[in-house]
């Protein structure tokens, strides 16, 4: 790290005599409709962590995606260790030791997590048995900090541990740059921790990380150098020592960044109950009980938070309510009629929005225009479709959550992650008028559009007197947006707090007991 | 009552191996993603190949297999090379495959029908001999392919190349899968198994050959496939009905009665039934089709540099853009 | 070490015109199946005599006009399953079972005294008998999730067979003593255009038809639904719209408009039906499925498709006339045309780029 130039211009690292390991020069790249990167140019040193920050949309997985030969540029240079190189797959990526790990892990569900490992080791020959690479994953998966059983098969993992499958794929691959787009932002707080040290530790041994994320102070917390991208260009590259959070704002949001506030938002005014759960009993994927005996209560013009970290029966409470997940024991009751066995499709009649995990997978089709994707929303249509109604609603929502698109027929699979959860955001808040169900409803939004979301959610909260119950991972969306909050863990509530009363180490502690 | 079972049971072990063949090279081709509706085609085609051959060398049976064989590894090649390197679809491939074949087996199969016709006591085929342990072997033979398959499949590399490749060839490529290459793999080694199923079908069982032997076959073997899964060792035992109620069929009939029209509805509904009652149990999930099977893959690729085009020649299908035909 | 030859395919900025492809594919198909047959033939057949009936398939519209016509509405049926990633390959099952009822109302019920309630009731009958046919294939495929390809191909011989059964055992004909029913009476039979193979009625279904699906797709929420479950049954899920009942609906409409077909194949093509079925049939149910695959699942791309398979249909059957070869030379030219068409049809919108490495 002594290496490091020592900068005094915070827009400007000045290159050293080293040369940087990775240097972009003049990259463009092109999709219909927008230019996504426009003559970026960047050097990336050896041993250092860099965060790429933007708003959504800025170009930040474009940028990562040509580095790892999913994209090529249309114009511009790559240079790894001051050579000119093409980078026309992932294969030839991985060949000069870079690995991707992305926020939709690619890794194949049905195969176990050592054939996933095995399928890119060119040392082990096409007959060779999947066991003999076990060994080599075990040796490395310790030094990331994780015990992995090579042979389950990657469906029975969670999210992070899939993820982490992947970066000890990377490291098994010899791996000197690790490209991570928005690959932690979700982690629970102590595997997050555990991550960081890894992170720092192999840039300590000379590798090079290049992280994506929304949170500044994460960035902070865990880099040596922040880009800013916004617009498809680069507006600056700071060393972390000499920055803050708000000149980086800055950067990213411009004038917007001063809207920026983590404050409570303004209470709501409960009023009757309009959602009643009482000693839920609902079973999660693998067959045993994720929820456990929950009750709970939502009132018109209210926010309950849900806080929990990631895997304790909040995704399941929230598919239970919304009808996708089998009761097995206990009742729900919403506008005072017994729901415990009606169907999604009567919740949805009576003004329920939904926003689902994992956005692409259960929110929208991305194969289908954004038009298309309201209008399968039984709320917009009936039997016979007003394409022209579905239109106007389109134009209002894009303009409202400024989404960046082409316009209203663009499928889906064009616009960024950010956008895309714009488009499901902006689709289901406009559905609820009685009551919003949600799970993280601002991953993948940068700062300033989740802030909005929130206040969004708030004011209709409390100016239309709509219900909300809301889980997040995010706890600071919790503290800003709750009336309500109640903690989670291991399928049970173990903490219920009216907001202005909570406290966060209370909340943290309920959370990992 | 020991022995006549034992008699019903080397009796149709000819017929047992050809499907149980057929059918397991249906599994490795779809394991790879590839939708395969050219099975009945090529089927077909391997009975007719493997019948002129032993009418042309005289019965050499070693032969007249490995051509039905490689004529079989040929096809299934082709077809997975046009449905990986090319975005287009499978059934349309396959189907129109299967067409080619069943047009081929005529073209091959009535010249050679001709000669044995001129040759006085040509013979084609072996008769398995109930009274001699060859059946034994026969069913011993179908365990260990069973176990090898299972093996290859399921534990070694290629093995979880081919089913990457079939549940998801993008992602496959990403972790390091050279996806056209595993998909020619599985379609010459499927291909063959059910070009050898058709040849020991022909040569072992039906023996004489006409226009149109064969056809249906292939569509039995497709149904033993996917009753049993596509797994090698469920499929010894669906492949094992069917023979049986393919080679007992009229003894089935006169037992008990049933109208011909409807004793050969018999396999089909058996098939379904078979694929319910796999669904309805926990077998499910290791049994389900490989996610991407039949859908369309193509990996976008990209232009190379004007100095890579320098050192080629180029054959180009753009003219047609560039010449004006309107 | 790099392969010398390579293949590189990169999608076109502009799309060809759509009638390159047919023209090109038909050109190459032609080549090699005019060399397949010349070889396998030993020269008996001459390329001269496939071009001559070529010609004649593509020209001799009167003789084309039944085959595309019931060959667009098969092609559009199955467009409506497929279009929902429901991969309905039971066509001729769902085809015979619509022949199969629409003669039970012509042959013995009292409908047929009148010329328009019999023909209604035909069609109506034939649209159930496909409807249910399907259905018995989309509820294992609904609500245990199995396999849709294997089940409706299953159910074509299994139709078959029944219907073998029943024209044996049931409706065999006295007079004569051939293996068949009954011809259908006057009164159902559908009124043919001069000069041509087509009837009214069946031009006329196929135009409702096609209409009809291209509302369906275009303004009603059922078609999106059909779409969406292709690309993301999540989302209907999430929706609150029902998975099962869309894969329901799909295949069963599928089914319905298959079944018409039959109807109208009875009413204005066979006029009976003879045994055995599955030797007899002309196979638009197998055919159909490479209409609605080559029409790369565009309604209006069904018709095209349904011309040249028609097409290729008549000419074959005019060689297998000429007594060059077995019947199987129809399957010779269709198999390769085809093959050469589902290739080539990847131009119209990609390049392809066959790089020779000089040394
Ligand atoms: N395959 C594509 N086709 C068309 N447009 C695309 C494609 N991929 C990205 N874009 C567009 O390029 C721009 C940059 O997208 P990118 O995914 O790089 O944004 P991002 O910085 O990662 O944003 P987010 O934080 O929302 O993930 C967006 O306007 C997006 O719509
Ligand atoms: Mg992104």
């Amino acid at each position: 790290m002594a290496t490091q130039p020592e900068s005094s211009n915070t827009f400007f690292s000045s290159p050293s005599k080293e040369t940087p390991i990775i240097k972009l020069e003049g990259i463009t790249k092109s999709f219909p409709g927008v230019k996504a990167l426009d003559n970026i140019n960047l050097e990336i040193y050896r041993g250092t962590v860099h965060a790429l920050l933007g708003e959504n949309g800025a170009g930040k997985s474009t940028l990562v995606k040509i580095l790892y030969g999913i994209y090529t540029p249309d114009k511009g240079q790559i240079y790894i260790d001051g050579k000119p190189v093409r980078i026309a797959s992932p294969m030839d990526a991985i060949k000069l030791g870079i690995v991707m790990v992305s926020q939709s892990p690619v890794i194949i569900d049905r195969l176990t997590v050592e054939e996933n490992i095995v399928l890119g080791l060119e040392k082990f020959n096409m007959f060779a048995p999947t066991r003999r690479v076990r060994s080599k994953i075990i040796e490395v998966s310790k030094t990331v900090g994780v015990k992995i059983d090579t042979t389950t098969e990657v469906w029975k993992l969670s999210y992070t541990q899939k993820q982490l499958v992947e970066i000890v794929r990377g490291l098994l691959l010899g791996a000197r740059v690790l490209l991570l787009d928005e690959a932690i932002t979700y982690l629970p707080l102590e595997e997050k921790s555990r991550f960081y040290k890894f992170i720092r530790q192999f840039a300590n041994e000379g590798g090079t990380v290049i992280i994506i994320t929304h949170k500044i102070p994460e960035a902070m917390d865990v880099a040596d150098y922040i880009t800013v991208l916004r617009r498809g260009k680069v507006v600056g590259t700071v060393p972390v020592k000499n920055t803050s959070i708000e000149e980086i704002r800055k950067m990213m949001f411009g004038e917007k960044s001063s809207e920026i506030t983590y404050e409570r938002l303004p209470p709501g005014n409960p009023g009757e109950v309009l959602l009643q759960i009482e000693d839920l009993w609902v079973k999660g994927d693998f067959g045993d009980y994720a929820v456990r005996g929950t009750s709970l209560k939502v009132r018109k013009g209210e926010v309950v938070g849900i806080a929990g970290v990631a895997g304790n029966g909040q995704k399941e409470l929230i598919q239970a309510v919304m009808r996708l997940r089998h009761v097995d024991k206990g009742k729900i009751i919403f506008e005072n009629v017994d729901i415990t066995h009606k169907t999604t499709h009567f919740l949805r009649l009576n003004g329920v929005g939904y926003i689902p995990d994992l956005p692409a997978k259960y929110g929208v089709s991305i194969e289908n225009t954004i038009l298309e994707n309201i209008a399968i929303v039984p709320t917009f249509s009936s039997e016979i479709i007003n394409w022209k109604r579905i239109r106007a609603l389109a134009l209002k929502m894009i303009k409202e959550y400024e989404v960046k698109t082409p316009g209203p027929e663009t499928p889906v699979k064009f616009l960024s992650g950010g956008n895309i959860m714009k488009v499901l955001v902006a689709r289901e808040l406009t559905a609820a008028t009685k009551m919003l169900v949600a799970y993280n409803p601002t991953r993948a939004l940068d700062e300033a559009t989740a802030i909005k979301v929130r206040k969004i959610i708030k004011s209709k909260v409390i100016n239309e007197n709509i219900a909300a119950l809301i889980a997040s991972e995010d706890l600071d969306e919790i503290f800003q947006l709750s009336d309500t909050i109640v903690v989670m863990n291991s399928g049970k509530i173990v903490g219920v707090f009216p907001a202005e009363k909570a406290k966060r180490e209370e909340v943290e502690h309920l959370m990992v007991m | 009552m020991l022995e006549a079972i034992i008699g019903l049971i080397a009796g149709m072990s000819s017929v047992f191996l050809a499907y149980y063949l057929a059918a397991l090279g249906h599994a490795i081709v779809e394991k790879s993603g590839v939708l395969n509706l050219a099975i009945d085609g090529v089927f077909v085609l391997s009975v007719a190949v493997a019948y002129a051959q032993a009418v042309y060398t005289r019965n050499n049976l070693l032969i007249s297999i490995l051509t039905a064989m490689i004529v079989a590894a040929i096809f299934g090649m082709l077809l997975a090379f046009f449905v990986t390197k090319f975005p287009i679809s499978h059934g349309a491939t396959g189907l129109s495959m299967m067409f080619l074949g069943y047009g081929l087996a005529s073209l091959v199969g009535l010249p050679a029908r001709n000669i044995q016709g001129s040759i006085e006591g040509l013979e084609v085929g072996y008769t398995i001999d109930v009274h001699s342990p060859v059946w034994v072997i026969v069913y011993i033979a179908i365990i260990l392919i069973g176990l090898g398959a299972l093996f290859l499949i399921n534990k070694t590399k290629i093995g979880a190349a081919i089913r990457a490749a079939g549940e998801d060839p993008a992602a496959a490529e990403a972790l390091g899968v050279n996806v056209l290459m595993v998909r020619l793999f599985a379609g010459a080694l499927g291909f063959a198994l059910i070009g050898l199923g058709g040849a020991i079908f022909e040569l072992s069982y039906v023996q004489v050959w006409s226009e149109g032997t064969g056809i249906g076959h292939g569509w039995l073997a497709f149904a033993v496939s996917l009753s049993a899964g596509r797994n090698p060792i469920l499929l010894i035992l669906s492949s094992s009905v069917f023979a049986g109620l393919v080679k007992y069929m009229t003894a089935i009939q006169a037992m008990y009665n049933i109208p011909q029209d409807l004793a050969k509805m018999l396999p089909f509904v058996a098939a379904i039934l078979a694929m319910v009652i796999f669904m309805a149990t926990p077998l499910r999930r290791r049994l389900a089709p490989p996610k991407s099977l039949g859908k369309i893959y193509f990996r976008e690729e990209k232009e190379r540099s004007e100095k890579y085009k320098k050192n080629c020649f180029v054959l180009d299908s753009s003219f047609f853009s560039e010449v004006d035909l309107s | 070490m790099e392969f010398p030859i390579s293949m590189v395919i990169v999608r076109r900025v502009k799309p060809l015109p759509y009638w390159i492809v047919p023209i090109l594919a038909l050109v190459v198909g032609l080549v090699i199946s005019m060399m397949i047959l010349y070889v396998m033939s030993g020269g008996q057949t001459t390329p001269y005599d496939v071009l001559l009936s070529i010609y004649y398939g593509f020209t001799n519209l009167g003789l084309l006009a039944k085959t595309f016509a019931l060959l667009v509405i098969v092609g559009i049926g199955l467009l409506v399953s497929f279009k929902g990633a429901i991969w309905n390959i039971g066509g001729e099952g769902q085809f015979y079972m619509g022949v199969l009822l629409a003669a039970w109302v012509a042959l013995f019920t009292g409908f047929a005294f009148n010329e328009l309630i019999g023909k209604t009731t035909m069609i109506l009958m034939a649209l159930l008998a496909g409807a249910f046919w399907a259905l018995l294939a989309a509820l294992p495929r609904a609500y245990l999730n199995i396999d849709e390809v294997p089940v409706t191909l299953m159910m074509n011989y299994i139709a078959y067979y029944i219907i073998d059964y029943i024209i044996m055992a049931r409706w065999r004909e006295r007079q004569y003593g051939y293996y068949r029913t009954e011809t259908i009476p006057e009164t159902t039979k559908f009124q043919l255009i001069e000069g041509t193979t087509l009837s009214i009625e069946l031009l006329l279904l196929m135009i409702t038809i096609f209409v009809l699906v291209w509302l369906m797709f275009k303004y009603t929420s059922l078609g999106l639904r059909i779409r969406v479950l292709s690309s993301n049954p999540n989302l209907l899920r999430s929706s609150g719209i029902s998975v099962h009942l869309t894969i329901l609906m799909a295949l069963t409409i599928s089914g319905m408009i298959i079944g018409m077909a039959g109807a109208a194949y009875l009413g204005s093509v066979s006029h009976n039906l003879s045994y055995p079925i599955e030797e007899k049939t002309p196979g638009y149910g197998y055919a159909g499925i490479l209409v609605a695959w080559l029409s790369m699942l565009e309604l209006i791309g069904v018709p095209i498709a349904a011309y040249i398979i028609g097409a290729l249909h008549t000419a074959g059957i005019n060689i297998q006339i000429a007594g060059a070869g077995g019947a199987a030379v129809v399957n010779v030219f269709i198999g390769s045309i085809l093959l050469t068409y589902a290739v080539l049809i990847t131009i119209s919108e990609y390049k392809i780029r066959i790089i020779v490495k000089k040394r």
